[in-house]
């Protein structure tokens, strides 16, 4: 780094050496520390310079703003996130203890007409008779057998 | 090194809104600020920063990792956005010429804060536009010298120029009241 580097850059720059390219930093931070007089006192000028230019600082955005920019996200549906399985967690009880309950018996119905042994079973031709098939009706079907 | 938002761009993507709203609250104020220091008009900075929010929304599912980085490119979209509508509406920037305010009138006068800020502001509109979309860049916006360079479609040194010539007239614009603002910083 020599005299007319540093200048050049100080005059581009300003006196922030954080925002100087990368590559330079170290060197003009070296060279600032034994430079002459003048040049510190160029630098100080610099700074206050910068200072005066950081007053036109950003303004936090307005929330009406922020809302009507996110309002115009395409409404496709969501993906799913960790959070909406634990979703499951904030429905009532009951809603979820039907949900599950569900899920266990149509699980069940499935596994049940699914067992190649039990093809020639006789409860499972008639599950087939009433349904009419489907996995929809093979659930209403096995309901109605556990009914019964 | 990792791009901060490619995660959220992933999601907004797949169509998550909840990473939209992250990534607004995250660049929303830099991208009004950008505009508004481009344009000089508070009203058509928050029409750029939507539009700009619009094609991040049609280019998410697209976005390939690994490019360049969001942020940079999110600049690039709303510089060209201001660069496109000073051109459209006329408004070039120039010199300091006689028929703009003179920012020098007022040099006696105390100054609080916000009036030193706009006096900054009326001087930043003085600048031509590409000196003042450099001295936006790396002062305002934080990029590096690269980005910048990069975002304006210049080499390094041409910013390096642009950013003198920025400095030397913003000087030139506020010499007057340099020693008041200064001498007002120093005091406060």
């Amino acid at each position: 780094m020599n005299e007319a580097r540093f200048m050049g850059l100080l005059a581009a720059y300003g006196a922030d050496l954080a925002r100087w390219p990368e590559d330079d930093r170290l060197h003009a931070e070296v060279f600032l520390e034994g430079a002459p007089h003048r040049i510190r006192d160029l630098w100080e000028s610099e700074r206050a310079f910068d200072h005066l230019l950081l007053l036109e600082r950003d303004l936090p955005a307005s929330i009406a703003l922020e809302t009507a920019i996110i309002s115009t996200t395409p409404g496709r549906l969501r993906a799913r996130t960790p959070l909406d399985v634990m979703s499951w967690l904030s429905l009532p009880r009951w809603a979820t203890g039907g949900a599950l309950a569900a899920s266990l018996a149509l699980g069940m119905a499935i596994g049940y007409a699914g067992e190649p042994q039990q093809a020639s079973s006789p409860d499972y031709a008639k599950i087939l008779t009433v349904s009419g098939g489907g996995a929809g009706s093979v659930f209403l079907a096995a309901m109605n057998d556990t009914e019964n | 090194m990792r791009d901060p938002d490619e995660e959220l761009v992933l999601r907004i993507g797949a169509g998550d809104k909840r990473a939209a709203g992250e990534l607004v609250r995250r660049h929303l104020p830099k991208m009004v600020g950008l505009a508004r220091r481009m344009l000089g008009d508070a009203t058509e900075a928050e029409d750029i920063a939507q539009e700009v929010f619009l094609r991040v929304w049609r280019h998410a599912a697209a976005w390939k990792p690994g490019q360049a980085k969001f942020e940079t490119w999110m600049h690039r979209v709303a510089m060209n956005l201001c660069l496109d509508r000073l051109r459209r509406g006329g408004r070039h920037g120039g010199e300091v010429s006689p028929e703009t305010p003179d920012v020098r009138a007022s040099a006696t006068r105390a100054l609080d804060d916000r009036q030193r800020r706009d006096k900054v502001r009326d001087a930043l509109q003085l600048l031509p536009e590409r000196q003042r979309a450099a001295l936006v860049l790396c002062y305002y916006q934080d990029r590096t010298n690269i980005e910048a360079a990069e975002i304006i479609g210049v080499s390094v040194d041409a910013l390096e120029s642009l950013l003198s010539r920025a400095r030397r007239t913003l000087k030139s614009a506020l010499s007057a009241e340099r020693a008041d603002l200064l001498s007002g910083l120093e005091t406060g």
